[in-house]
């Protein structure tokens, strides 16, 4: 449980911390829910994504892993439960690799990324898929750390 | 710290300014509402602008990141 007081309103921990700047998790959501709409990306690789960057920063993923095979199509349990050993497994494609490897790079050596590394992302995704990928891990990175350092439960289900 | 970037920006629109001129220009929609949420963060808070800005900082330094 998170150490904040949650006097925000919400049905989640995260909704009641955050809530405490009000104008401030207004603002968050709008830009998620433009996220969201505009499907900048394969959801399925994006969900790839959010669930290795909470496994590299140490959160327990087990939960969201079956919140992620209920909600994205197309991504099977079968990924999900090698996700952790995507290195060795066979069941990634090549843009799902390259995206993994962006998202390697990206939580813990963001000078680790290399002009090989760039060039198998790019040869994959468009300027703006790109960009997309990467802000969206830009939110899955800090969010994930605004609930690990504030003690939110991370077995909820995340909005 | 690649010495270009890896992503070129679209064509920039005249008047914009340097984070609208950047790659991030690429989702016009993502990053009105980026900033937005911005804005809010640095212009309608609780906390000093100082304070803020320490942090931004101290963020930039262990990032190596020269902005």
């Amino acid at each position: 449980m998170t150490w904040l007081p949650m006097t925000g309103t919400g049905t989640t921990e995260f909704a009641r911390v955050f809530g405490l700047r009000p104008n401030l998790y207004e603002d968050y959501r709008a830009f998620v829910s433009v996220f969201r709409s505009l499907q900048p990306v394969n959801p399925v690789v994006l969900e790839l994504c959010r669930l290795r960057v909470k496994q590299l920063l140490g959160e327990d993923v087990a939960l969201h892993i079956a919140d992620g095979a209920r909600d994205a199509n197309g991504l099977g349990r079968e990924k999900l439960n090698v996700l952790e050993r995507w290195r060795e497994a066979k069941v990634f494609s090549a843009a799902e690799r390259a995206c993994l490897e962006l998202t390697e790079k990206f939580v813990l050596n963001p000078h680790g990324i290399t002009d090989e590394d760039a060039a198998t992302v790019r040869a994959h995704f468009s300027d703006e898929e790109t960009v997309a990928v990467l802000e969206a891990l830009a939110i899955f990175d800090g969010f994930t750390r605004f609930r690990l350092i504030l003690g939110i439960d991370p077995k909820e289900r995340e909005e | 710290m690649a010495g270009r970037p890896r992503v070129e920006p679209p064509p920039a629109r005249p008047g914009a300014d340097a984070v609208a001129q950047s790659p991030l220009a690429h989702q016009p929609e993502l990053l009105q509402a980026f900033l937005h949420l911005y804005g809010t963060l640095w212009s309608h808070g609780v906390v000093d602008h100082s304070s803020k800005e320490v942090a931004r900082i101290r963020n930039a330094r262990i990032t190596d990141c020269g902005y």
